[in-house]
Parts: structure tokens; sequence; C-alpha cells
């Protein structure tokens, strides 16, 4: 008989933990979903699988909603920030499973697995936005890389889609190991991976003008402004968003983003906050880069993925300002920003989607010319997208903004609340085209007429292959055309709460209240 | 259901009124329109009547009552909300704009019947009941803001109805710029205001005032209340920012009748009587509002002695009893000023239904010079003109004569300079029995014209072409247009209707409060003026009496003077005018008022813009300030995409040249 008794094993939360395991849990769960037997199943059976747990993870979030805890000896921190951003990232989720339902990519590479990766990469970033210590917090950021890395080539017939995902794969394993490397000269200054005792070293042994914890947090920043886009390492997210199948940009877009600037938010405010004074200028300058290079980028481009790739750039340095202040309503605004910057995104990749699969014109500016005279009820979410973008009042956009101006204000970097507002202002020269298209012109001849599609078989097997391939060379028809109800669906409800939370942001307030509690900021 | 729950209710009808006219407006056929918004006013007028009487079952310490439908943004430093404020003050206001607003939709089914624009026209109008709905129940200043704004917005759209008459265009862009100056004075005010009691909650702002949020006369709060009084100077027309109320006589008659007269430009009144607890704590302000209005009253009466135009000379009218009611309420007369803004709704709206009437008959036409004589043809339009004119030019027992006299009597009681605004408003009172009876005697009395003849012999008068009065110009009566139709009240039942029931009120209205022997108003209006010292206390006797008999005697001194110069023959006119000579070209020039802002403002803004247009745009915003950032812009954008090459290695390397600057950076701060 083995003794296990007196083996000390540590308290493990399991009811903190649930999210993630359900994240998880449902990944492999979907996973062998996908391997089902018929077709219909797999197309229709794995998404709504996918719902089915995104729906549970949503209960068990909600359900502890006022829980602040530390989980698995205080490497997880279970808290209003980490709850609000969970629930963000499984509407994301949400949204996505929508969007690709009926996508290429699901039938290139196979429902399951490609719900599957969905899946684990969202686990990998509800971990990082609740990681409270380095190595988790490193875990947390592999787990949400690799898959993504494997989705953005998910369109394996697509010679542009597997060059966003090797070159993905290639800068992010660069931006990985600068944020390691950084995470390790960290430990090296302090003896701690754990926020809390990185924090407590910097104010003890007074660190806060150390060489080697400032050459580790300068690797960590360049490692997070990687992830998050951020100038000057932001070049990889034009390429790789326009190549990625569109419903997997949506997803790079709005989730991505929402992870690394929690992590952000977590590690500066709590771990480094005792050297505010070193770090929080060179993130504002880096934020001041990252607007004026991600504005004027997205100008003149024709290509709407791409103009969004650039528009997250400058959304992420305005986002980046309330991570500088390292306040309390610097966190609230941030946090804000990100549920506006969601809702604004997906109405707008929604829109792209379904304009895809109506006409010839891909993503091409081209595609939604007279729109509004056409399909009115995806101009509509287009261009409150659009003005959300922005910041044109009564949208949520500008009440996100207008938070964050406020945080940078009061948090006495009334400078950068000045280059938001000028980069706002450019915005508008790329953001308005795309209204004006849409109302103001006709669309383009014949953009409607279904073009003869180019037969599966005919296309270049250029890596890879799946069950899923093998129906399609089989499969008769065409893939189908016109736009589906649920990728309507899905923009019609992201704008109209665009448009909502610009009225009555009230709700938004209080979604916010309490995070960064557990900050001590 | 409780009051606050009819305000909501109130503000409801007309909303709806205006979204089933805007949605329906292709599949309404013939006067549906025009029913459906008579009655979406008309249920805002009985829930404003419920509002009244759940608010009269309450005790006096709780009939004022807030109620917020949404919070908007409450969070630090600022607490926007969707509230509504219902007490006595704003039910008086609601039942007083939905009554008339009633009338006056029930008045224009007919009046605008056959016009291209019906459905437009009556769209507009609910929308402009919805908007002054909003501004009077509004329980903050930003959703007073609101109102305001919608307001001023509703009223050029209603004065440039007829849009391709280019003298409605211009009057609606005048009225539109000039009011948009006062809101420019309502917001800053607001801000003055909202720096020291932080709230933009208008009994919070108030408990702030009393409770010491101001120092004793503060700058600030003088500042505030005076900006405050620009935007009502601007929306009710006082000097100087007058001159868009006469051109505004460009919009269809009932529009006059109504926001011209009767709503919009009281705003002004219930604006200054809202922030008495302000007000009263910065005197200059209440003297600088005061002095206005006196001046207001005056100077719109002698110019409205000598206008021609009959729909202008009761607009100069009008200017003057706003005048008297401003000058009221910044006396501290409240409830008188208010209680003239009600009778003088009622006799106001009749005297314009009436002139509208008589337009009718000339078909068009509005000029004096060529009415005549229309007693005989047209006797029910006569008998409300004149008993309109009666209760204008305060004659007992008609409504003007106790309200008007109530303000002055105030006036008078509180002494000291003011019985230099006491006198001014009887020498005010004796200009209006005149200009009143100008009108009256001109275009009813004497040998009938041609259009008046035509008209007692059974023939409504039509024009050879419809044109415009104003310029003579030829048009026709597609939309945009005046349409072909031309009614007047004798043969018309709805517009009969309407007049009649405002000429009882234009006739008993008074009598709810008559000095010593009720005191309705006063005591109705008193929860809302219960923190005011300067609420009416009741009365000394001896200005009374002299007040109420002079006033009688003075306003019968003008109606026998007119007689005298315009009803006994034309010759005394002309010779009146010959001798007068210099004051009648003052007076017809309307005190040089358009000259000098055109002198003052117009003009040098004018040679500034051309200046900035031609030099300073072209050399600094164009070439160095657009060009220079648009240019750098560009250029970054270029930049920006050159350095995108697609190539790994360049991005490779743009990371590690990026890691390179931010370590630099951050071993530097070692």
């Amino acid at each position: 008989m083995i003794p296990l008794a007196h083996i000390p094993t540590p308290h493990v939360d399991f009811a903190g933990l649930s999210p993630l395991i359900a994240f998880l849990g449902g990944a492999v769960l979907v996973l062998m979903a996908g391997l089902l037997g018929p077709r219909k199943v797999r197309e229709h059976g794995v998404p709504l699988l996918t719902l089915v747990v995104l729906g549970v993870a949503a209960w068990l979030v909600i359900d502890q909603w006022h829980a602040n805890k530390a989980l698995v000896d205080g490497a997880i921190q279970l808290d209003s920030l980490s709850l609000v951003l969970d629930l963000v990232l499984i509407a994301a989720g949400v949204a996505t499973v929508l969007l690709a339902w009926r996508s290429q990519a699901g039938r290139e590479a196979g429902h399951g697995e490609l719900q599957a990766l969905l899946l684990s990469s969202i686990g990998g970033m509800s971990l990082l936005a609740s990681a409270q210590n380095t190595v988790v917090l490193f875990v947390g950021l592999e787990l949400l890389s690799i898959p993504l890395y494997v989705l953005c080539a998910a369109e394996m017939r697509r010679e542009r889609s597997l060059e966003s995902g090797l070159k993905y794969l290639i800068v992010g394993s660069v931006g990985s190991a600068t944020l390691l490397y950084g995470l390790a000269l960290i430990y090296g200054a302090t003896g701690a991976t754990s926020f809390s005792g990185i924090a407590s070293a910097i104010t003890a042994k007074s660190l806060s003008g150390d060489t080697l914890l400032l050459g580790g947090i300068a690797l960590t920043a360049a490692g997070f402004c990687f992830k998050a886009s951020v100038a000057p390492f932001h070049q990889w997210t034009p390429d790789v968003y326009e190549g990625a199948p569109t419903p997997i940009t949506a997803f790079m877009a709005v989730a991505t983003k929402v992870a690394a600037l929690g992590a952000f938010l977590r590690f500066f405010d709590t771990a480094l906050i005792g050297s505010h004074g070193e770090w929080a200028p060179a993130i504002a300058v880096l934020a001041a880069v990252t607007i004026v290079v991600g504005n004027v980028g997205a100008l003149g481009q024709s290509s709407l993925k791409r103009m969004l790739a650039y528009s997250s750039v400058a959304q992420a340095g305005y986002m980046l300002a309330g991570v500088v202040v390292g306040t309390a309503l610097g966190v609230k605004a941030t946090t804000l920003y990100l549920i506006v910057y969601l809702l604004m995104n997906l109405a707008a990749f929604a829109v792209i989607v379904a304009r895809e699969r109506e006409t010839d014109l891909g993503d091409s500016i081209q595609s939604v010319a007279g729109l509004g005279r056409q399909r009115p009820w995806l101009a509509w979410p287009l261009t409150l997208s659009m003005l959300g973008l922005a910041g044109i009042p009564a949208t949520a956009g500008f009440v996100g903004k207008l938070y964050l101006i406020d945080a940078a204000v009061s948090g006495k970097y009334t400078w950068l609340g000045v280059v938001i507002v000028i980069g706002s202002m450019i915005s508008l020269a790329y953001y308005l085209p795309v209204v004006a298209a849409m109302w103001m012109r006709d669309a383009p001849e014949g953009a409607l007429e279904p073009a003869v599609a180019a037969s599966p078989a005919a296309l270049p097997v250029i890596a890879g292959g799946s069950p899923e391939l093998d129906d399609l060379v089989d499969a008769p028809a065409a893939p189908a055309r016109g736009a589906h109800l649920e990728v309507a669906a899905v923009a019609l409800i992201a704008g109209s709460a665009t448009l909502f939370f610009g009225i009555v942001p009230q709700p938004l307030f209080d979604l916010v209240q309490h995070v960064g509690r557990s900050f001590g900021l | 259901m409780s009051q606050t729950t009819y305000g909501w209710l109130v503000l409801a009808f007309p909303l709806a009124g205006v979204l089933l006219l805007c949605l329906g407006h292709r599949s309404l056929p013939g006067r549906t329109a025009g029913w459906i918004g008579s009655a979406a006013i008309f249920l805002a007028f009985l829930a404003a009547l419920g509002a009244l009487l759940t608010m009269q079952s309450h005790g006096a310490d709780h009939r004022q009552q807030v109620s917020s439908l949404w919070e908007y943004a409450v969070t630090s430093g600022i607490d926007a909300r969707m509230s509504i404020l219902v007490d006595p003050l704003s039910v008086f206001m609601i039942l007083v704009v939905t009554g008339v607003s009633t009338l006056i939709h029930v008045y224009s089914v007919s009046y605008l019947d056959k016009d291209r624009g019906f459905v437009r026209y009556f769209a507009y109008l609910n929308f402009f009941v919805l908007s002054m709905l909003l501004l009077v129940l509004a329980g903050n200043f930003l959703l007073l803001i609101v109102g305001w704004a919608f307001v001023g917005a509703a009223s050029y759209l209603l004065i440039s109805f007829w849009y391709r008459r280019k003298t409605a265009t211009k009057a609606g862009i005048k009225a539109f710029v000039i009011n948009v100056v006062g809101d420019v004075g309502l917001v800053l005010g607001t801000f003055f205001i909202l720096g020291h009691t932080h709230t933009l909650e208008f009994l919070g702002s108030f408990h702030a005032a009393e409770a010491g949020a101001f120092s004793h006369a503060s700058g600030d709060l003088v500042a505030g209340c005076i900006l405050l009084l620009v935007g009502a100077f601007a929306k009710s027309a006082q000097i100087p920012l007058h001159t868009w109320l006469p051109d505004a006589m460009e919009g269809p008659t009932p529009v006059s009748a109504l926001i011209h007269a009767a709503t919009m430009v009281t705003a002004g009144v219930y604006l200054i009587a809202r922030m008495h607890p302000l007000f009263e704590r910065a005197p200059a302000a209440q003297d600088v509002g005061a002095v206005v209005g006196a001046a207001t009253l005056l100077i719109a009466g002698t110019i409205g002695l000598v206008q021609t135009d009959i729909k202008r000379v009761i607009a100069y009218s009008t200017m003057s009893q706003i005048g008297y009611m401003v000058m009221g309420v910044s006396i501290g007369a409240y409830a008188a000023g208010l209680f003239h803004l009600m009778t003088h709704a009622f006799f106001k709206a009749l005297l314009f239904m009436a002139a509208g009437s008589i337009i009718g008959a000339m078909a068009g036409e509005q000029s004096l010079k060529k009415m005549k004589g229309f007693r005989k043809a047209m006797p029910f339009t006569y008998g409300c003109f004149l008993i309109g004119g009666l209760a204008l030019s305060g004659i007992p027992p008609f409504s003007g004569f106790f309200s008007k006299d109530e303000i002055l009597l105030i006036a008078g009681e509180r002494g000291g300079w003011r019985w230099i605004l006491y006198g001014v408003g009887y020498l005010g009172a004796f200009l209006t029995a005149l200009y009143t009876f100008r009108m009256i005697f001109i275009a009813f009395h004497g040998k009938p014209c041609a259009e008046a003849q035509e008209l007692q012999a059974g023939h409504l008068h039509h024009a050879e072409h419809p044109f415009n009065p104003a310029d003579g110009e030829i048009e026709d009566t597609d939309v945009g247009f005046p349409g072909p139709s031309h009614a007047i009240a004798e043969r018309a039942l709805p517009m009969r209707f309407a007049m009649s029931l405002l000429a009882i009120g234009a006739v008993g209205a008074g009598l709810i409060q008559i000095p010593k022997v009720d005191y309705v108003v006063d005591d109705f209006l008193k929860p809302s003026f219960a923190t005011s010292a300067l609420y009416e206390a009741h009365t000394r006797s001896g200005i009374l009496i002299a007040g109420l008999i002079g006033g009688t005697l003075i306003g019968l001194a003008g109606i026998a003077i007119a007689w005298r110069i315009w009803g006994s023959g034309a010759q005394t006119a002309t010779a009146f005018q010959e001798r007068l000579r210099p004051l009648y070209t003052l007076f017809a020039a309307k005190w040089y008022f358009d000259e000098a802002i055109d002198l003052l403002v117009v003009r040098p803004a004018a040679a500034f813009g051309r200046f900035a247009k031609d030099t300073f745009e072209r050399t600094v915003i164009d070439d160095t300030l657009v060009g220079g950032p648009s240019g750098l812009v560009r250029a970054g954008s270029a930049l920006v995409r050159s350095i995108q090459s697609g190539l790994l290695r360049y991005y490779a390397a743009m990371i590690v040249l990026g890691v390179a600057a931010v370590g630099l950076y951050f071993l530097l701060q070692a």
C-alpha cells in the first residue's frame, strides 16, 4: 500500500480554474468530435459543440463574477480584470466560430482541428491575462501563439494564407524569445518569478535603477509590444492579417489584443509598478510612435483587412495610454476600450467576411461600394464600426477614447492625450472613405454575379491535407455564396452594440468598475 | 401613475407622432397626417392634465419630482442623466405648450390643406412640440441644452418650410445663426455654473447654490447668469438679438402663431424663472435682464407702429410683450411674468390666426396698405381679432389687462430705480393699444377693398399668379412654395374651432388671477419658487388701484388716438407721418438695428472672412497648416509602406533595431 496521504499537495481551487479547464477540455472534446462520421455532423455539429463549450465557460465566468482570489499557489489571479477579459475573449470566440462556420478555412483545415485550435488559443489568452507569475505568463503566451500560427495557415490551398502563417511563426518566435529573455533577466535581478515577489523585491532592494532589471524590462516590453502589435514591432501585422483567413484575422485582431494588453496591464502595473518612473516614459513614446505609424500606414490602403490591421496598430497605441499612466483609472480605461474595440472590429470583419462570400472582390474596398443601397443591413454595422473606430460621438468608440484621454490627462500624460486626438484626426482620412464608398458610390459592375468558381481539385496542393480536403475535392457544388445569416447576425449585433453603448455607456462603466481592484493601485 | 410617468408620456406622444409621420410620409392620404399630428399633441395635452391632477394631489412639499429614465454617463466629475423635472413650473409650461399647440395643429389642417409639403409640415411641427416639451421638462442642464438646440433647429426648418422662397430660406438662416449665438451663451453659462456646483441636475445645482457654492456676489455666477441671459435673449428675441423674429414671419402663419408667438420665444422667460435661485444670487444679472426687457418692450412697440406687413406688426408686438415678461421674471415677478406668458400665448396665437385668415382672403398678400374694410366680409375673423386686440391692449376684463398690470405693479412695489421700469411699462402699454388698433382700423374698417367686396359677394379672391408677399416674385404652387388653396376662418371649421377656443382663453384666462380676489397662478406656482426671497408678497392697495385704473385709461387713450389717426380717414395718418418725419423714419427703419448689426458684426466679420479666405487661408492654412501636416502624413505613409517590404528579414531586422532602441533607453536610465 502506497502511503499517499502525507504527500503535501498544493491546494487547487478547481472552481476558480473551471473556465480554463472548460476551454482546454472543450478543445479536446471538439477535436474528437471532428473525427465523427458524416460530413454534416462535422460541418455543423462541431461549431455547435464549440459554441456550447464557450457558453459553459461563460456561465462558469459569470458564476464567480465577484471572485477575487489567487489560484494555484498564487500563480494565477482570478479577479475582476481576468473575469471581464475572459468574457470579452468568449465573445470574440463566439463571433469567430460563427464567422468560420461555413468558411473555406473550416472546410480545408477540418472543422474539428480549426475549432480545437481556436479553443486552445482562447485558453492561452485567458491564462495570459490572469497570469500572476512569469512562468505561467510565458506558458500562456505560447499556448495562445502556437495555435494561431496554425490557424493563420488554415486555408492550405491559398498561398497568402500559408505565407501569413509562416511569417507569423518566424517573427512570433523572435518576439517570444525576446520576452523570455527579458523575463529571465528580471528573474536574475529580483530572484522571483511571481509578480508580487518581483514587486516586493524592487521596492525592498530599491532596484528601480538596476541595470539587470531595466534590461529585463526593456526586453519584456518589446516582447509584449510584439504581441500587441505596437510599433516598431508591428510589421508582421498587416501581412499576417491580410493573408490569414478573415474569421481568423478577426479573432487575432480582437482576442490577441485583449490578452496582450491584459498581460501588459497586469505585469507592468503590479510586478513592475515600483519602477513606473523608468518604464512609463518609454512606453509612452512607444504608444505615440504606434499611434502615428498605425494611422499614417492605414492611409491609402485598398485592402480593408490591411487597413484594419494598421488601424489595430493605432488602436493598440491608444490603449497603451491606459497602461502608461499606471493608475486605477488607466486600467479601467484600457479594459473599457478593449470591450468597445471588440465590438467595433467584429462588426467590420463580419461585413468583410460577408462581402468576401458575396463578391469576387475579396476584401478590397471595392467590395463594399454601393453597399448602402444594396445591403443596408450590412452597411449600417460597417458604418457604425468605422465611425466608432474614428471615435465619433454617439458610438461606443467615442466613450472609450474619452475615457482613455481622461486617464492620460489625469495621469499627467496630457501630451499623450493630444497625440490620441491627433491620431483620431488622421484616422478619419481612412475610415470615412469606407463609409463614403458604401453610401455614395455605386456597386461595381457585376460584383454580385457569382463567378465561375475554380474547381477545388484544380488548386495546387501546397501543404498538408485533411479528411475535409477530400470531401472538398469530391464536393460537386461550388462553395456556397451569399451572405450567411450568422455572419450578418454578428455584424448586426456588434454594430448595434457599438451604437447602444455610445448612447448608454453606463453598463460599460459599471462592468469595469472593479477592474484593477486587486492591483493595489 | 405618478406625475413623472405622465411627464414621460407628455414627451412620448409627440415623439411617436414624429416617428409615425416621418416613416409613413409616403402612405398617408389626404389630411390624415394633420389629424395624426394633432392627435399626438392632444394626447400629450391629456397627459399634461394627468400630470397636473396627480401633482395637485400631493402636498406642496412633494410637488417637485425628478425622474431619470437612464444614466447617460455618471462618473467622476459629471452626472449626465436622461432626467426630467416635473414641478408646478414645468407643468404650467407643458399645459400652455400642448394646449396651444393642439389648437394650432387643428388650425393648420385647414390652413395648409393642398400644400405639397403637408406631411413634412406636420412632422416638423410635432418635432417642434417635442423639442419644446423637452426644453421645459428637462431636469438638468444637459437635456435643457438638447431641447434648446432642437427648438432652434425646428424653428429653422419651419421658417424655411417653403424652401424655394429665397426670402424664407434667408430668414431661416438668420434665425438659426442668432439662435446658435444664444446656444453658445447657454452652454458657456452652464459651464460657469457646473464648475462650482459640480452637478448638471437643476435641483442639485440650486441646493449647491443655496449651500454656498458661490461666494457672495461671485463673478463666476454673474458671468454664468449673464451668459444664460444671452441664450434667453436670443430665443426670446430681446434686444440686440431680436432681428430674426420679424424675418421669421416668412414661415407659414400657424408657425408664426405657435413658435414665434406662443411657445418658443417664451423659452427665455421660462429659463430665467427656472434659474431663479441662481439669478437671485446675481442681482447684477437680474438688472441686466430687467433693463433689456424694458428697452425691448419700448423699442419694439415703436417699430410696430409703422410696419406695414400685418404679420410683422404682430411680431414686433410679440417682442414687446416678451419684453414685459423678461422684465417681470428679472425683477422677481415670476408668477406675474408666467401668467402673462400664458395669457399672451392665447391672445397672440389668436391674433396670428386671425391675421392668417385675412391673408387667406387676400390670397397671400400681407401688406396693411392693401387691406381695407374686412369687417363685414369676415365677421368671425373680425370678432377674434378684436378680442385679441383688446386683450393685448390691456382693456378690462380681457386677460392681458390682469397679467400685464401685475408685472408693472410688482415693478412699482420693488421701488427705487425700478419706477423707471414702471413708467416704461405704461408707456409701452400706450404704444401697444396704438399699434394694435392701427391694424384693426386699417384692415377692418373703412371702405372695403376689392378683395373684401369680392368676399362679400361670396367669392374668395384668388391671385392670378401666386406670388411672394415679401418681394412680389411670381411663384408656382409645387412643393417648396405655398399650395394653391387659401383658407379663411369663415369657411373652415377646424380654423373656427381653434380660434373660438383661443378667444375664450383670451377673454377669460385673466379671471383666474384677479388682485384681491383670487391668486390661482400665484398659489399654483409657489412650490417651484419655495426658496425664492422675491416671490410675490401680496400687494399694497395704493399702487394697485392706481395701476388698474391708470392702465385701463392708457389703453383706452391709445385706442382713441388710433381711431383719430387711422379710423377716421387716411388724411390724418399721412399728416401725422409728415409732421413726425424723423421719428417715423427711425421707427420704419427699425431703429437701424439690422444696419447696426450689419456694420458692427456682419461687415467686420465678412471683411475678416475675406481676408482669412484670400490671404490667411491660402498661405497659413492651405500651405502651412494643411499642406504641412498632410504632406507630412503622406510622406509618413509612404515611409511606413516602403518599410513594409513583405520580406521577413527586414521585419526581423526592424525588431532587433526596436529592441536595441528600447534597451538603450532603459540602460541609459540605469
